[in-house]
């Protein structure tokens, strides 16, 4: 999907499976708008978010990243978001050592009934990440797909 | 080459700055504690007085090195087809290589031999190799980890070089050794000076002179292999090795790399970046089998390519050029002279045990 | 050197029980240092210890599991043997620990860096100085501005569990205003600025993993997911971004179980400070779980454990 130029910033979402993407299922079963820069990835669990795959994301170019599963207790695994929470806050504190701003990651629980909820969530991360602007991208590494038409590869006809 | 010019030192960086608009000109600078090479920017000065941390070899063979960009398209309507585009990205442009030390720049004909051989040329090393001049300062001494002497080479070797450049006070006779030398030298920056030829001569054999008696590696191809089969050896000169990459990617002559395509999307790019034996990586099969499974294998690969298996296929020449770099920069201190002396020896009293059977 | 000589009579009579004893013996030049393989008592006569002899040997200790192996350790690297125990990497009835009071522990890196590079002929501790020779050169540095960073926030010069203690002389050498470390300095920095501390550093990074293979934790060794192709980790392109990736792929894998020993930043060649990387990231985990790795062998790593209600967490919007 294109990013659209100034209208639209790029934010990944790491949703388990049993809560949070059922929120956003709800959310969309009953009409809410929301905006539209999120790219969800579903996941069985936030157990199985290697806090890895936000610092990827940042470091590939993503503006911001929101990890959402089952509140705690809830969970489909019983503690795999017990995990989670532990290992995501140490995430965001090594997300602030690497230059990272903290800000740009959010962890949260939303449940597979809170479709008003899971818009709330959405639209406020969506907005905090828009104030920040754009993240900060190393010199020399293209946050974007190479661009072919900038680098004179014909597309087959 | 007959022509000797005369360098001052405060006009190097000007005049590199000046030929920085027609060549890319690499040199060593500093990088927070290390020396390193790197495009030559006026800010970020030049460092002459000590070996670079790493080896000028990037002029020739970068770390990483594209070696063609490709895109892939899918057509729209059935049957969906899907095409590959490719665009090789072969280097253009003049280098010039500055500040490089004997033993860097004999390194390169080390490379040579591999890639811009008889039966093998390498399109994207040849490129560089034939756009490179190479500008060499001698040594005014050795450091305690330089062993160029045991190995062929001498600390005022130029070998390799275009220019060899001799300090004297305040700056340094450049002396060119080739066509491509000669031309560089045309340049203002050098002042005509063929009668410091001599005294440049006089320097280079002081220098020299101050180069210990020491037993050479050389000649010891069959030696080394006669410890082939001999892994208790290895396994005991490997003990402190932690397997990591230091000493492959500080060495000015490993050559060793690996091919891998970096997909972004629908395009991407095939890369060929430095590789390193002494990982358990670098043999390892598709099928999991791995020929080199420990760290006594890879230790004697490293030692027995270097002073055995190289030498034995380019006519006797090894492929160390004692920088001691590998032994400067090892977490452990692993020291290479002592390892190779230590086979040989080792090599030698088998034979004699071999000799009473 | 009295306690070298005490050291040495403590090995040798354990020695007949043990497959091997890790210490050090003297390097290429009066700065540098090797570990030493002791299997003989005639080994033994190139043992060395001092300020130079820096090496957490506690990182050979897991590849030699299942041998009945002696380790000579300070303060800091006994942190290492206890994180090793909590996580069963290596068990405590093959390890005989040599313990010795740790004097300081040079950086021989910011010693060269003083000498602007040139050849070390000589080096002679004093009370709180380094002569070092070069040549006819001698420069004196002061011991405080050339210890390793960890020397600066040391939790104890003696190691926390020992078998043989050297009694000889302990307690470190140096004295005085510890001068400013890669951490204070990375504290002081917004997230910009980090940021930017990262990139020009990664740029000189050559990718040799000496830090991951100097990492007495890092035991994955010839599987580390940094050279997996699939999943795709980390690319090959030489870029500080792909650099940093794998720096955080270690300050994660490491997390709530790094003891702080500095090797990574020791045997890096290029220089780069990130032992602060962790070094900060471990004051956080300080604050948020009230845990430092290898102080107690009895406690879990947080990471290994969690709690329904977590203290210092604030449940993030809970219902």
């Amino acid at each position: 999907m294109p990013v659209l130029e100034g209208k639209e910033l790029r934010i990944v979402g790491f949703l388990c499976n049993w809560c949070s993407y059922g929120g956003a299922d709800t959310a969309g079963v009953g009409r809410f708008a929301q905006p539209t820069d999120l790219r969800i990835i579903k996941l069985p669990c936030t157990g199985r978010v290697n806090p890895l795959f936000v610092v990827r994301a940042f470091l590939n170019g993503a503006d911001g990243v929101l990890v959402s599963g089952c509140h705690p207790g809830d969970c489909h695994y019983t503690a795999g978001n017990f995990y989670a929470r532990r290992r995501l806050e140490i995430l965001r504190e090594l997300l602030d050592v690497m230059g990272i701003q903290q800000e740009r990651f959010h962890y949260t629980w939303v449940s597979a009934s809170e479709g008003q909820k899971w818009k709330q969530v959405v639209s406020d991360f969506t907005a905090r990440i828009h104030d920040l602007g754009p993240a900060a991208a190393f010199s020399g590494c293209p946050a974007v797909p190479i661009d072919m038409d900038e680098t004179g590869i014909k597309a087959a006809g | 080459m007959s022509t000797a010019r005369f360098l001052k030192a405060r006009d190097i960086a000007p005049w590199l700055e000046e030929l920085g608009r027609e060549y890319t000109v690499l040199a060593p600078t500093r990088h927070g504690d290390t020396v390193v090479f790197r495009e030559f920017e006026p800010e970020r000065g030049i460092e002459l007085d000590r070996l670079s941390t790493t080896p000028a070899k990037k002029a020739l063979l970068p770390p990483c090195e594209t070696l063609f960009e490709y895109a892939t398209t899918k057509t729209d309507t059935p049957p969906y087809r899907t095409s590959i585009e490719l665009r090789p990205t072969l280097p253009e442009g003049k280098i010039l290589l500055f500040g490089t030390r004997p033993c860097d720049a004999r390194a390169m004909q080390i490379f040579d031999r591999v890639y811009d051989g008889e039966q093998v040329k390498d399109p994207y090393y040849t490129a560089r190799r034939n756009a490179a001049t190479i500008v060499t300062l001698a040594c005014s001494g050795q450091a305690g980890t330089c062993f160029c002497d045991r190995v062929g080479g001498s600390p005022v070797d130029a070998t390799g070089s275009d220019v060899l450049l001799t300090p004297l006070k305040a700056g340094y006779v450049a002396e060119a050794l080739t066509e491509k030398g000669m031309e560089l030298m045309r340049d203002t920056a050098f002042m005509k000076a063929d009668g410091l030829r001599q005294e440049a001569l006089n320097v280079r054999n002081r220098i020299l002179e101050e180069v210990p008696e020491r037993t050479s590696f050389l000649d010891m191809e069959r030696n080394l292999l006669s410890l082939f089969g001999d892994l208790g050896f290895w396994d005991k000169t490997a003990e402190s090795c932690l397997s990591c990459g230091a000493c492959t990617y500080l060495c000015p002559t490993c050559y060793c790399f690996n091919i891998t395509d970096e997909p972004h999307g629908d395009s991407g790019k095939r890369i060929r970046t430095w590789d390193n034996c002494m990982s358990s990586q670098f043999t390892l099969e598709g099928s999991g089998h791995n020929p080199r499974p420990t760290k006594a294998h890879r230790m004697r690969n490293r030692i027995g390519h270097k002073f055995s298996y190289y030498p034995q296929l380019h006519d006797k020449t090894l492929a160390c050029v004692g920088c001691g770099r590998c032994i400067s920069n090892c977490p452990v201190s692993f020291d290479i002279r002592n390892a190779v002396a230590c086979a040989i020896q080792h090599a030698a009293a088998n034979a004699q045990e071999h000799a009473h059977d | 050197m009295a306690h070298t000589q005490e050291l040495r009579t403590l090995i040798a009579r354990e020695l007949p029980n043990l497959d091997l004893v890790l210490a050090w013996t003297g390097g290429f030049d009066p700065l540098s240092s090797t570990p030493l393989f002791i299997t003989t008592e005639a080994d033994l006569d190139r043992l060395a210890v001092g300020p130079m002899h820096v090496q957490n040997l506690a990182a050979y200790l897991p590849s030699l599991k299942g041998r009945k192996v002696g380790i000579v350790t300070r303060g800091c690297d006994s942190r290492t043997i206890t994180e090793l125990l909590q996580e069963n990497l290596i068990n405590r009835d093959e390890v005989v620990i040599f313990g010795i009071g740790c004097t300081g522990a040079v950086n021989i890196r910011k010693v060269r860096t003083a000498v602007n590079g040139a050849p070390v002929t000589d080096v002679e501790i004093g009370d709180d100085v380094l002569t070092v020779t070069t040549g006819e050169e001698t420069h004196a540095l002061r011991l405080q501005d050339v210890l390793m960073d960890k020397c600066y926030t040391c939790a104890g010069q003696a190691p926390r569990m020992h078998d043989h203690m050297v009694s000889e002389r302990s307690g470190c050498l140096a004295t005085g205003e510890t001068p400013p470390s890669s951490l204070d300095l990375l504290e002081g920095m917004d997230a910009r600025e980090r940021f930017a501390f990262w990139e020009g550093h990664m740029d000189r990074c050559i990718r040799c993993y000496a830090c991951r293979n100097a990492c007495p934790l890092c035991v994955c060794k010839d599987s580390c997911v940094a050279q997996s192709r699939d999943p795709h980790w980390v690319d090959q392109s030489d870029t500080p971004r792909e650099k940093l990736m794998f720096q955080a792929i270690h300050a994660l894998h490491t997390a709530g179980r790094c003891t702080e020993c500095g090797e990574c930043e020791r045997a890096c060649p290029m220089g780069i400070p990130i032992l602060a990387m962790k070094q900060a990231l471990n004051r956080r985990i300080k604050h948020l779980f009230d845990y430092e790795a290898g102080m107690d062998q009895e406690s879990t790593p947080p990471l290994f454990m969690f709690r329904q209600q977590e203290e210092t967490i604030k449940e993030r919007d809970a219902r």
